[in-house]
């Protein structure tokens, strides 16, 4: 699957499976696609829905941390989660055959292209993996306010 | 020495976690050189930023911590007190009521901080002279670990008084803002006038990347007082509490010339201020500079390299990129463009462009002629908002031509930031004493990684290594890009980017490792 994601072809087909399987709004459709990429944007989001083939919580893919393959009606395309912590802090469990769908917009990183996840939701349960700026949402975050709270006196 | 018997043990056992495996054994070389404990006798201020696990019951949480302990001279702690931010909850300032270090010849040792409860916390060191030394903290016990990168200067001889406070100083605030319940990172520099006497900071400037989006400008007036609960610990180790364009700060002096602050609001934010000298006229020379932040892709963002600013415009530009662990040579840079410099305040901003026309922008503030602090503000497509969130240092260049004869000696490295290893992600910090022989590397190294399941620092790891004048361009001699690869007892080679400052300075970056690694750091001479 790695060489799937890192092959060229693969890279020109997720474009091609991104462009065509997220919904999309005239904002997207009138900016170049360099421009459009390159940071987080809450007002480009779109949504994926497919059934996840393989899930990795620490992958070695840039870029850094969770990543799924999921298989939408259009293709394949890498999704990025964010911290896996996250993921596991909030008991959300990821296995091939599931279906979710994926609140984010595409982003990329050198040559690669990938779906950069700001909500994955899988039945009734949605995690927030990205803030509305981006960024990456951490484990420490999911804290309730007296959990952090008792963090006081830490040392 | 039970400690360096038994990680000796455990080295030889172990290999470091994302590392790759493999490798071959490397004994620690004895210790050698001038240090001993009498080496580190005095107050000294410290500082460090990492993560700490409470209770484990969820994963590490961001904490930084910034006090001042007293050592002996003979082993012993008498003394100190300690402010700590975790997670954005500040604590209150807690004594420290004992404790203890050792210092090996070769400068590295342990530091342990006993509060008056009990409980104690631990740092593997490396002293750079008798005023100041690299940390990192491995604190272990049965129901904490906290791991996290700084540094430790010696203060000036107490009493401190609030008087010597004045002039103009040079700040770099880093970490995340108060935003919940997903804070963002952010990066806070800026000047500002400091008048002990009145105990007010009248006036600043400042430039905020909170969460990519930039904000600029004078600041509010604001105070830096002695912390009316605390007046013994302003006499004795220089604490006290500031208010800086409407954030609260504890803050400790180290002297006159640097003040270390923590957040007490508003999230998580430490850094140094440091008494800024007349600005140049002009913007001119040959600088390295690192930041370190993050953007969309992930919580890990480095960039290091050097430029040569000739007053309107830069040369020479190389830059380094660790993007989510997608590391880029940037080679042929244009564009070299300093579009504002300020003699008054010495803030400028700078900019450059890659080949694909990706513009880089970064805003600084200098503090001297050939040093300063520097912050990324790269334009993304969003007006007003940057594409990533980094902070860093910008040092002029001298020495060069850098050769075995001139990069050579001992020298303390540490290096911090994320590693993926054992199906997670999170903080690595190594701290090491290595000498450098016709470029060969030998030494010793800690390393705390948060990635293992039992959160359990490494000591005493045996290193070697290797710098290499073969960059990109083939003339790293000038100050330009170098390699360093360094090699831990039973792991596979770590490969670095390296752009030398000086003989006793460099600024490096992980590069071209097969594990997914997102590290910085800097090589200091010993003296």
């Amino acid at each position: 699957m790695k060489a799937l994601i890192r092959s060229k072809a693969a890279i020109v087909a997720l474009v091609i499976a991104l462009a065509l399987c997220i919904s999309t709004n005239a904002q997207q459709a009138t900016q170049p696609v360099a421009q459009q990429l390159r940071s987080y944007d809450i007002s480009r989001e779109s949504f994926l829905v497919g059934t996840v083939l393989k899930f990795d919580s620490a992958s070695s893919t840039p870029p850094i941390g969770a990543h799924l393959i999921l298989q939408t009606s259009v293709g394949q395309v890498d999704v990025h989660l964010g911290n896996g912590k996250v993921l596991k802090a909030s008991h959300f469990e990821l296995n091939p055959g599931d279906s979710v769908r994926i609140v984010g917009e595409p982003l990329t990183l050198g040559d690669t292209t990938y779906f950069a996840a700001r909500i994955v939701q899988k039945g009734t349960q949605a995690v927030s993996v990205r803030n509305t700026r981006g960024f990456l949402t951490t484990p420490a975050s999911l804290m309730t306010p007296a959990e952090k709270e008792a963090l006081r006196g830490v040392r | 020495m039970k400690r360096l018997l038994t990680a000796l043990v455990a080295a030889a056992a172990l290999g470091i976690s994302g590392c790759g495996g493999g490798g071959t054994n490397i004994t620690p070389p004895p210790p050698s050189g001038n240090f001993g404990l009498a080496s580190l006798n005095g107050t000294y201020a410290f500082t460090t930023s990492g993560e700490v696990c409470a209770g484990c019951t969820f994963a590490a949480t961001p904490m930084a911590r910034v006090g001042s302990f007293i050592a002996d001279g003979m082993g012993h702690i008498t003394g100190g007190i300690e402010d700590v931010n975790t997670g954005g909850a500040p604590s209150s300032p807690s004594s420290i009521t004992g404790g203890s270090y050792t210092v090996n010849a070769d400068g590295r040792g342990t530091l342990t901080l006993t509060f008056q409860n009990g409980n104690s916390i631990n740092f593997g060191i490396v002293l750079t002279s008798t005023a100041d030394g690299l940390m990192i903290d491995e604190t272990r016990t049965g129901t904490q670990a906290s791991t996290g990168s700084g540094n430790f200067i010696l203060q000036q001889s107490t009493p401190f008084v609030l008087s010597e406070l004045t002039g103009n100083y040079v700040f770099d605030f880093a970490g995340f803002d108060g935003a919940q319940p997903n804070p963002n990172p952010e990066s806070f520099i800026g000047d500002f006038t400091a008048d002990g006497t009145a105990g007010t900071i009248p006036a600043g400037l400042f430039d905020d990347n909170d969460g990519g989006q930039l904000i600029n400008g004078g600041m509010n007036p604001g105070t830096i007082s002695q912390d009316p609960s605390q007046p013994a610990a302003f006499t004795n180790f220089g604490r006290g509490t500031a208010t800086v364009a409407g954030q609260n700060f504890v803050f400790y002096i180290v002297n006159s010339g640097r003040i270390r602050f923590l957040s007490t609001n508003n999230g998580m934010l430490s850094g140094d201020a440091v008494l800024q000298s007349t600005p140049p006229a002009g913007f001119i020379g040959d600088f390295a500079f690192l930041v370190g932040g993050s953007d969309s892709n992930s919580n890990g963002l480095t960039r290091v390299g050097r430029f040569t600013a000739s007053g309107n415009t830069l040369g020479k530009m190389l830059v380094d990129v660790n993007d989510a662990a997608n590391e880029v040579q940037l080679n042929n840079l244009s564009n070299g463009t300093i579009s504002s410099y300020d003699s008054n305040t010495g803030r400028g901003q700078l900019s450059f462009q890659d080949s694909t026309g990706q513009v880089y922008t970064f805003v600084f503030y200098l503090s001297s002629p050939n040093s300063g602090v520097i912050q990324d503000v790269s334009p993304s497509n969003t007006a007003g908002f940057a594409r990533v969130v980094a902070d860093g240092s910008i040092l002029g260049q001298s020495g060069s031509p850098f050769t075995s004869s001139n990069i050579s000696g001992s020298y303390a490295l540490n290096w911090s930031g994320i590693v993926t290893s054992n199906g997670n992600q999170d903080e690595e910090d190594l701290v090491s004493q290595v000498t450098a022989t016709n470029l060969s590397l030998s030494g010793t190294s800690d390393i705390f990684q948060f990635t293992t399941t039992n959160l359990t620092p490494q000591f005493d790891i045996g290193t070697n290594g290797q710098i290499s004048f073969n960059g990109g361009d083939g003339t790293g001699d000038d100050g330009k890009r170098v390699s360093m690869t360094v090699n831990l007892s039973n792991t596979s080679p770590i490969n670095m980017v390296v752009y030398i400052v000086s003989p006793q300075l460099a600024f490096f970056q992980s590069a071209n490792n097969n594990v997914p690694r997102i590290v910085a750091g800097i090589l200091k001479g010993q003296r």
